[in-house]
Parts: C-alpha cells; sequence; structure tokens
C-alpha cells in the first residue's frame, strides 16, 4: 500500500510553516504561491577573513507550481517576493518524494533582486 | 622613536578607508559581518631581511633594509560583484602606490630614500550569499629602512 506523501507531509507542512508569496516569470501575470522560507546563515572564507552573512531559499511545492503553469525551466531568473523582500530565483534543487520528484518540494536559491 | 613598519600598517588602513564607496576598514580583522561589506582589511605583513647571509663585523645596531608583505583583502557582495572589485582594486593600487605621505615621508621612494613600494598582484574568490560575493586578496611589498637605534 503506497502512501501519499503530498497529503501526509508535504500538504500539512507548508500548511503551518509556509508563507504566501509571489512568483513572477518574465512578463507572464504574477502568481501567488506558498513557500517555506528557508533563508539560513551561510559565511565566505578568504585567507584570515570570514565574512557572515545568509543564504536566502524558499521551498515551493512543485505540484502547486505546476498547476499554475509554472514549468522547471520557468524557475530560473523567476521573481520572487516573500515576507517582505524581493528575490531573483538564481538556481534550483529539486528535493524529491517517495511518490517521484515531481509529488515533492524543490528548492529555489535566492539572490536579492536589483 | 620611529618604527616604519607600524607607519606603513597604520596610512594604508587611512589609505584604503578613503577609497571611494568603501563603508569600513580595519586591520587584521578576521570576521566580519555583511552590513559592513564593501570592506578593507589590512593583514600585518611578514618582514624579512637579508640579514641572515651577511655575517660581517658590521655592527649588529647598524641600519639595514628590509622588506614587508602586507596582505589586503577587498571584500564586497552585489550583483555585479566583479565590476566592483575591478572598480576598488583600481582605486587600491592607485591610492597606495601615489599616496605622497606613504611614498615622500614614511618609505622614502624614489628621490627621498632608498625605499620602495611595489604591487605583487591579487587573487579572487567568488560565492553566494544574499548576492554574489567577492572577495580581492592584494599584496603589496615595501621596502624600508630598519633602524634599530630609532627603534
Amino acid at each position: 500500500m503506497s502512501h501519499d506523501f503530498g497529503t501526509l507531509l508535504f500538504d500539512p507542512a507548508h500548511a503551518i510553516l509556509g508563507v504566501p508569496a509571489t512568483l513572477t516569470v518574465g512578463t507572464n501575470p504574477a502568481v501567488q504561491i506558498t513557500v517555506i522560507d528557508h533563508t539560513r546563515p551561510t559565511s565566505q572564507t578568504t585567507s584570515s577573513l570570514e565574512v557572515r552573512g545568509v543564504a536566502p531559499g524558499a521551498f515551493a511545492r512543485i505540484p502547486e507550481l505546476t498547476a499554475k503553469g509554472i514549468e522547471r525551466s520557468n524557475y530560473d531568473g523567476a521573481s520572487l517576493s516573500f515576507n517582505g523582500r524581493n528575490w531573483t530565483v538564481y538556481s534550483h534543487e529539486i528535493r524529491g518524494s517517495p511518490n517521484g520528484e515531481d509529488q515533492g518540494d524543490v528548492r529555489f536559491l535566492l539572490k536579492a533582486a536589483p | 622613536m620611529t618604527d616604519v613598519r607600524e607607519d606603513i600598517l597604520a596610512r594604508l588602513l587611512v589609505i584604503v578607508g578613503s577609497i571611494p564607496n568603501m563603508r569600513s576598514a580595519q586591520r587584521n580583522s578576521v570576521d566580519f559581518p555583511e552590513d559592513l561589506l564593501p570592506a578593507a582589511i589590512i593583514y600585518d605583513g611578514d618582514e624579512e631581511s637579508r640579514d641572515g647571509t651577511d655575517l660581517s663585523m658590521h655592527p649588529s645596531n647598524r641600519p639595514s633594509m628590509v622588506h614587508m608583505t602586507p596582505e589586503i583583502i577587498i571584500a564586497e557582495q552585489a550583483n555585479e560583484v566583479g565590476s566592483d572589485l575591478t572598480t576598488l582594486r583600481r582605486e587600491l593600487v592607485k591610492s597606495i602606490l601615489t599616496d605622497t605621505q606613504l611614498n615622500e615621508q614614511i618609505v622614502k621612494t624614489g628621490r627621498f630614500g632608498n625605499g620602495a613600494i611595489r604591487y605583487l598582484g591579487c587573487q579572487t574568490d567568488v560565492g553566494w550569499m544574499r548576492s554574489m560575493y567577492g572577495a580581492l586578496r592584494a599584496q603589496f611589498l615595501f621596502k624600508y629602512a630598519l633602524q634599530p637605534d630609532q627603534l
């Protein structure tokens, strides 16, 4: 018997931890999605110097993106706004799911919008 | 008391702090928050003399020439961090090699003495933080007189 991890895991996680976000691909109309803010501390080391900052990121549900017309080829370069900040997706990573990668999360790797 | 090494390092801090758009300048900092970028950090350099091969009967307190090679790191994060670093590097090299006080009064280059200042080169690092992070490590060589009686 297979389990639906979307219903059992991803839906509740996004319902509790998710925040409203606006995703814009190119000149297409913006779409409203839910993301989990995954901004984390990071640092860069050069010789003796360590510079501390943050690595912005966000989890989004691939089924939600697909249902709203956002394909994988649209991820990179999209604009994403949530929690009062504006970002650009510079890359992404598929996080997978026991039900198949298309049913899991994608983590957007973000940079400050120009 | 005259300590040329310290005078050079102190002057370098003033010079890098006056580079246009530089937000902060510190000496020997190893831990830096992103809020202070763009930043320049002076690292006290190694100092070498040639006295190890000079075993003549010259008095030990006679003046000799030494070389110091401090490292300067410029760190920045921006969408166009490469261009920003290039601009900051240009200002860094120009500011140090043309600084009147450093050349004429401290190191005593050219007609002011037998000191010298040379730009040795630079290396770069990049990575992601809130934006693209970039760091430029530049090395300079300072040749100056070590006068034990004046220390």
